[in-house]
């Protein structure tokens, strides 16, 4: 352990021989991964490769059978959600999950709450100066000022993305996971996320899980691509590129 | 379409309701007490009284998403333990609301362990359940007076700016119903403008979602768990100050039961409407029993020619009138 826990300092999140089964299902069978701080490090992989489900094994919706999770060396395997959050990870939805019957602000103003003390539940919200101060930063940095006082519900897709994404960075997390971002997005929709995430990655570190193939290829510094729950291949861009397992498995059928 | 204008009409409506409602309130003190005529004093002070039950009720269904079918229970709970503390203890009305509150506020603590491991159908039932447990056992409490309830609550002396007064005064009683049922509005008002409020809301709209930005849901919900039985159980300890009596029929379904439809009629979410709703029922049922003993008809057939075209209740029709109208002077985009 003691060489872990070393290797670990360096490393933002570290997953150590991940296993879960559904059934007699091997959806993620003892993967290793290490992601380092700031930039997007990406996870690809056909369908039902186990993405989905490494990924809530890391951000905590999921309790692995075997193998554990460390954000910034310490043990966060059997963290809820919450507590994940409270410890410095963040994340969005594949499917958006906003609060859709309140306000644009109210979303991030709720966001915002877990950087306020307890005592202040019972406070005014106009006297909690720092959860306002942050969501004031959060719609200029995300341009999102001018639909403020809408329903969330009634933005476009890609304006939900953003506030989306914004939500998950009111805490100003160490590590963000984003949860196939550009989903179901329009190519210009698609473009301005990407800027997005790379302008976010260059002070975040950002564990990205993505079907645009291209997409990933021009954000990430390091991928890793997953096979039938194990991990087929890990390296940059140009040596995923490069291996013919990976275009195998990956290239040749899916795309 | 943005949001924000269809928010400023609903605030709009709110406080158009407000104002309507209270200026109503003060002519019928100033027309009642002067003419001596005391029949809809006293009607309107039982209308306020339904109207704190409507109120906790409104709470936990259009404010955090909580069906209660058995609000009645905290209101009976309130109307017994007032009736016990004013003939048994000492006839003070500060004293029984006090007494009301705390232990309510106990009880309520600890049915919401039975209530809030539940979400949606099966809490509704759960706090149907309890409602009838309760009224069972005061059903077949001899000290309690079984199925004959209580009687003989005293009439009450209040300290008050303009000297010492009498609750067997329908005036009085009715200022005094006014003002309790105009506090516990004021403080779920300011609740709302809170985090807990927000939060309140968020439960509502995405209740999973909260767990990802930080929010466990529990307590909140406990919360207002908490403080709708509050609200309900002091909305029944005046019951006994002006009817002089309480009967275990106050803890039936039928109390919870109709606290909902009015939430419904007036509004729901907007604190304000159900009060109205209430007002406008009790009110209503109260002419139409005088020509017709068949008047629950009448009123289901209101319920559904209201819930068909104005879902919103009245107050969310006020305010879709509202909206529209602006919607005729220029704006700019959203």
């Amino acid at each position: 352990m003691d060489a872990t826990n070393l290797q670990a300092s360096s490393a933002v999140l570290q997953a150590d021989g991940l296993s879960k089964q559904f059934g007699g299902l091997k959806a993620v069978e003892l993967v290793d991964f290490t992601i380092t701080r700031y930039g997007v490090t990406s996870i690809i992989g056909p369908n039902g490769a186990g993405k989905s489900t490494f990924f809530n094994l890391v951000n905590g919706a999921l309790l692995p059978d075997s193998g554990n999770v460390f954000l910034e060396g310490e043990d966060i395997t059997r963290l809820s959600p919450s507590k994940r959050l409270a410890k410095g990870m963040a994340r969005s939805f594949q499917i958006t999950n906003l609060f859709s019957d309140l306000t644009v602000l109210d979303n991030l103003r709720l966001a915002c709450q877990f950087l306020e003390s307890k005592a202040s539940l019972l406070r005014p919200l106009k006297k909690s100066q720092i959860a306002d101060a942050r969501c004031e930063e959060l719609l200029d940095e995300f341009t999102l000022a001018a639909y403020a006082s809408m329903l969330a519900g009634a933005l476009s897709h890609g304006h939900q993305r953003r506030l989306e994404i914004a939500m998950a960075m009111a805490t100003r997390p160490s590590l963000l996971l984003l949860d196939e971002p550009t989903q179901g997005m329009s190519h210009a929709d698609t473009h301005e996320t990407a800027q997005l995430i790379a302008v976010l990655g260059e002070h975040t570190t950002i564990l990205l899980i993505e079907h645009d193939v291209d997409l990933v290829m021009t954000l990430s510094k390091k991928i890793m691509v997953m096979s039938q729950g194990e991990k087929l291949a890990e390296g940059s861009p140009d040596e995923i590129k490069g291996n013919p397992a990976v275009q195998a498995a990956y290239f040749g059928e899916a795309v | 379409m943005g949001g924000s204008r269809m928010d400023n009409a609903a605030r709009r409506a709110i406080r158009i309701t407000e104002t309507t409602l209270l200026l109503s309130a003060l002519v019928l003190f100033i027309v009642g007490t002067t003419s001596g005529d005391t029949f809809y004093l006293r009607l309107a002070t039982e209308a306020l009284i339904l109207g704190g039950l409507a109120l906790s009720v409104d709470l936990l269904l259009g404010i955090v998403g909580l069906l209660s079918l058995g609000q009645a229970l905290y209101f009976g709970f309130g109307a017994y333990l007032s009736a016990v503390v004013l003939k048994e203890v000492y006839p003070s009305l500060a004293l029984s609301l006090l007494v009301v509150a705390l232990a309510s506020a106990a009880v309520g603590y600890l049915a919401s362990f039975i209530a809030l491991r539940s979400k949606g159908v099966y809490f509704a039932l759960i706090t149907f359940g309890l409602a009838q447990i309760m009224a069972k056992v005061i059903y077949n409490t001899r000290e309690l007076g079984a199925s004959d309830g209580l009687i003989g609550v005293p009439v009450l002396q209040v300290w008050t700016p303009f000297g010492v007064l009498d609750t067997a005064n329908p005036g009085v009683l009715f200022a005094i119903t006014l003002g309790i049922i105009g506090v516990l509005y004021a403080v779920l008002r300011y609740l709302l403008t809170t985090p807990m409020g927000q939060i309140w809301r968020g439960v509502q709209s995405n209740e999973h979602r909260l767990e990802f930005i930080g929010v466990d849901p529990r307590g909140p919900k406990r919360f207002a768990f908490v403080i709708a039985a509050i609200v309900a159980a002091v909305s029944g300890a005046l019951y006994p100050v002006l009817r002089g009596f309480v009967s275990p029929e106050l803890l039936y379904f039928a109390v919870s039961g109709n606290a909902v439809i009015t939430v419904i009629l007036g509004g729901v979410g907007t604190l304000i409407g159900p009060i109205v709703g209430t007002v406008l029922l009790t009110l209503f049922k109260s002419v139409v029993g005088t020509f017709t003993a068949h008047h629950h008809i009448i009123v289901g057939i209101i319920f559904v020619i209201v819930v068909i075209n104005a879902p919103k209740g009245l107050v969310g029709f006020l305010a879709g009138r509202l909206t529209r109208r602006s919607e005729g002077a220029p704006h700019g985009r959203d």
